[in-house]
């Protein structure tokens, strides 16, 4: 099958009911995208398809052809660091880290989708698990990460 | 992780001979000859002591050799070398270092810390002859204080000295700065790269005297961790993400019981024609089967598809486990731990006695990362890349599993994608070593399911404290008594991991840290524990011990003041008049959240204080009714008396952490067994706190020259019963069994 990932095509040869986490981290040695539960609850598989946060451990990579595939790996793409990836530094935000690709991805949709979200918008949409429980700081830098996007609109007019 | 202070030390002390360890511990400080004593140590290359290496180029780098499992060591440890050392944290690279004695965690096995300036003690001496290199017990600031700092003003000296030589002046005419030591009078410079080859093979007499506390300029400060970078761009390398050239995935089936043994799989042969497998194994004493693969969920699959041959108990419950413990309580206790003056007999004849009969669940770590281990062995040598919480134990376990000599194993530590204790077992290691020498040449990376992990696991033991309390009209705790079942973590664990040093179940501590240590005044006092005899599992949760007795004793205080209608912070206060730390920490938690103010209708509050890997903890938590049963948790106010600070960032992350840790155990966590099986197998049924319920942390930090205690666990004991208590101020209701969920509360 072939999957546009991070805007590159890669063709892989797997069985069609592989989830697309499998094929990121085994086949194509992407692993960033982490291995949590394999029932979509804890949310640390989740990439973004055309945009939207999704979690991978139960979506079969079929599901995903023909469209944008973005991991935490597409992020900082060009090497520069998102907003939000800024503000999870600028907040110190990750512990042991392991849940934080999945939670930088839906950040990142959730402020696609909602440019200026409340706390209780953040509470509806980020509802991935971190056992290190960095709760209080990744509503902190969602908030100082909006900040930024919109100030950078404004400058770009 | 608890303590780890056993008796077997001094029983084997006589074994080791003292001349065997004469010349470790200080002198490893004053001249690279530590090398001598640490073999590979940061490997190939000159370094200045066992934990600076600089190189002629002028790159610095610090051997940490703790497990970064979100704790910020891999940051705290290299601030406490720079700011003796005189280099900015910006120039600074961090290595793993191989497992040996210079690395060994003294205080986790001692119990004491470390005291640089004298020789060692016998315990410290059997500490390094047989090194335990881990972390674990909130350790690693109290352990490295004063021996990185002194390794960093040892290494700054010598090459002060190499450059003092040079230029023919003495050293008072020299001083460091930014990686260079500067002539007073010339203003020249050498970088420590062009001095390092000489000043290494200096030898000091003594260790050079370290910093007042006032001359910091790293230590205290806040300073951005090293890892997190690495930590928004996916590229932090975990346990599970290790990608060896060739390697193989392999999933574990474990005995569904838990005294269960497996003696075959039925439907090999249909499992090894199973796409991308490539091995069926049993695994040693029949504790599992593993399916090696191409892929891991190719692995997976065959995994699931398993029919086993195999026995095991079918009718453990939870219902036989809890009447099991109400007869520990009434006829098997086989320890005292505290005995202060006549509890029992007080109370057998007084007549107003209160009484609680309180438990807790078994509960899972279940840390983010599932749990993993890579194993290579090829040609008489071994190789391992895990996400650990000990070097030394991965290299036992090597050693043990594939029968190869320490020597030839080289350890190659990862990021941890939680620890909490679960990682600090050893299971992992010895199922991948035996896997990678069937499967040998090839990498082998072992994967445990998130099914697996959490139904085979090395729980927290389910806990029953029953107490009987009595108190004067003045509010004088006049007797307490306290009778706990459960089974020893001590006990359980080092005999899992290092069963040279396990000690019968009377004699661990760990059972009742929090418990037996109150630091409340009380005439008489009695607390008494039995040893529960079951099949399961059970190891070090974040905070041991404490997770539990602090629930305990911390909801037991409030149902005493309650009991005198006294207020449960003044009640506490009039308790710890004779201990200054415990005093201040209380007034400044009940200052911030102003306890003194009550607030607004439909909300809530309760308290508790809790010491705990040498740091004091108190908690005030606020909590809104929603509706009927129904809450949300709104803030945790945190004091925390940690003595010095290194990275005062770091404590704050650590408090919300084991706040949000304790409270997803408060709230819903439980572990419960049904015709021999454990019930819940994944987040869905072993729910933890999201977003949606996370309170606010506000957390303050007691400014003072104590010497450092722990952080990385102690905030997690008192967030139970500061809940719990705010709970009983709300409905009236007293919590004395957990989690919440089970007395049909909700969380919004």
């Amino acid at each position: 099958m072939e999957l546009k990932i991070n805007g590159k095509i890669q063709n892989v040869g797997v069985e069609e009911g592989m989830p697309l986490l499998w094929v990121l981290r085994d086949e194509l040695n992407m692993t960033g995208t982490k291995y949590g539960c394999g029932v979509a609850s804890c949310g640390s598989c989740t990439v973004m398809l055309d945009g939207v946060a999704t979690r991978t451990c139960t979506l079969p990579a079929v599901a995903a052809e023909g469209k944008e595939i973005t991991t935490i790996e597409g992020i900082s793409a060009g090497g520069e660091m998102s907003e939000i990836q800024q503000a999870w530094v600028e907040h110190q935000v990750p512990q042991c880290g392991y849940c934080q690709s999945g939670m930088i991805v839906a950040a990142e949709a959730l402020l696609n989708e909602i440019p200026n979200p409340t706390d209780e918008e953040i509470n509806t949409k980020i509802t991935n698990i971190c056992r290190c429980g960095t709760y209080n700081r990744i509503r902190a830098a969602i908030h100082t990460a909006a900040k930024m996007r919109t100030e950078k609109s404004e400058l770009l007019g | 992780m608890g303590k780890w202070t056993r008796r077997a030390f001094i029983g084997t002390g006589g074994l080791i001979g003292v001349g065997l360890v004469v010349g470790i511990g200080a002198n490893m400080l004053l001249t690279k000859n530590a090398k001598k004593y640490s073999g590979k140590g940061m490997g190939d290359g000159d370094s200045m002591n066992a934990w600076i290496r600089i190189s002629s180029d002028n790159k610095i780098t610090i051997a940490v050799p703790r497990a970064e499992m979100g704790q910020g060591v891999y940051t705290s440890i290299p601030m406490l070398v720079a700011e003796e050392l005189e280099v900015d944290m910006k120039e600074i690279k961090i290595m793993q270092p191989q497992p040996e004695p210079a690395y060994a965690n003294t205080l986790m096995v001692t119990g004491q810390s470390k005291d640089i300036y004298s020789s060692l003690t016998m315990m410290e001496k059997i500490a390094h002859f047989l090194p335990i290199v881990a972390t674990g017990g909130s350790t690693s600031i109290a352990d490295g204080f004063d021996q990185l700092r002194a390794a960093g003003a040892s290494a700054r000296v010598m090459l002060t000295r190499e450059a003092a030589n040079r230029w023919g002046i003495s050293e008072a005419d020299c001083y460091a700065e930014n990686a260079q030591i500067i002539n007073r009078k010339t203003k020249e410079k050498f970088t420590y790269g062009e001095l390092a080859e000489a000043a290494g093979k200096i030898e000091l007499a003594e260790i050079p005297k370290l910093k007042d506390k006032k001359d910091w300029k790293i230590l205290g400060k806040n300073v951005q961790r090293l890892d997190i970078p690495s930590k928004v761009n996916g590229t932090a390398e975990f346990g599970l993400d290790v990608r060896v050239e060739g390697m193989l995935f392999a999933a574990i089936r474990h005995a569904t019981y838990h005294d269960g043994v497996v003696s075959s799989v039925k439907n090999q042969a249909e499992i090894e024609k199973m796409p991308g497998v490539k091995k069926v194994l049993i695994l040693p004493k029949g504790i599992g089967a593993v399916v090696v693969a191409d892929n891991t969920w190719r692995a997976k699959n065959a995994m699931l598809a398993l029919d086993l041959e195999e026995t095991g108990d079918n009718t453990l419950s939870s219902e036989k486990i809890n009447a099991h413990a109400e007869d520990v309580i009434a006829n098997q206790l086989i320890a005292t731990p505290l005995d202060k003056g006549n509890a029992t007999a007080f109370l057998d004849k007084a007549e107003n006695i209160i009484e609680g009969k309180y438990d807790v669940p078994y509960l899972a770590h279940a840390c983010m990362e599932p749990i993993n281990c890579t194993v290579l062995v090829k040609e008489g040598k071994a190789e391992i890349w895990a996400g650990h919480q000990g070097t030394s134990i991965m290299l036992d376990g090597v050693n043990a599993s594939t029968g190869i000599d320490k020597e030839n194993i080289t350890v190659n530590m990862k990021y941890l994608g939680g620890g909490f204790g679960r990682r600090a077992e050893i299971d992992m290691i010895l199922h991948a070593g035996f896997v990678a020498t069937e499967m040998e040449g090839t990498p082998v990376q072992l994967v445990y399911t998130r099914e697996e992990a959490m139904r085979h696991e090395m729980y927290r033991p389910m806990v029953k404290s029953h107490f009987r309390a009595a108190v004067n009209s003045k509010g004088e705790i006049e007797a307490w008594e306290n009778k706990m079942a459960l089974q020893s973590v001590g006990y359980s664990s080092l005999m899992r991991i290092k069963p040279a040093f396990a000690e019968p179940p009377a004699k661990d501590g760990s059972s009742v840290e929090g418990a037996a240590n109150l630091p409340y005044t009380m005439a008489n006092a009695k607390v008494a524990f039995g040893q529960m005899d079951l099949p399961i599992q059970v190891g070090n949760w974040r905070s041991v011990g404490s997770s539990q007795n602090a629930f305990f004793t911390e909801s037991f205080m409030d149902e005493l003041a309650h009991s005198v209608e006294q207020d449960p912070y003044e009640f506490r206060k009039s308790k710890i008049q004779h201990e200054p730390r415990f005093l201040k920490v209380l007034e400044k938690a009940a200052e911030i959240s102003n306890w003194k103010i009550p607030l607004a209708e439909g909300r809530f509050r309760g308290i508790a204080i809790h010491e705990s890997f040498r740091s004091i903890v108190c908690q005030v938590v606020e909590i809104t009714k929603v509706d009927e049963k129904k809450f949300s948790v709104d803030k945790y106010y945190n004091v925390i008396d940690c003595g010095q600070v290194v990275n005062p960032d770091t404590v704050e992350a650590q408090m919300q952490s084991g706040i949000m840790y304790g409270l997803s155990a408060a709230l819903y966590g439980e572990i419960t067994f049904k015709d021999g099986e454990v019930e819940q197998y994944n987040f869905p049924q072993y729910e933890v706190v999201r977003m949606n319920v996370a309170p606010t942390v506000q957390v303050h930090i007691m400014d003072n020259d104590e010497f450092p205690g722990g952080v990385g666990e102690p905030a997690t004991p008192p967030a139970a019963p500061a809940l719990a208590n705010a709970i009983f101020a709300a409905t009236g209701e007293r919590i004395r069994s957990l989690p919440l969920v089970k007395h049909g509360y909700s969380f919004v």
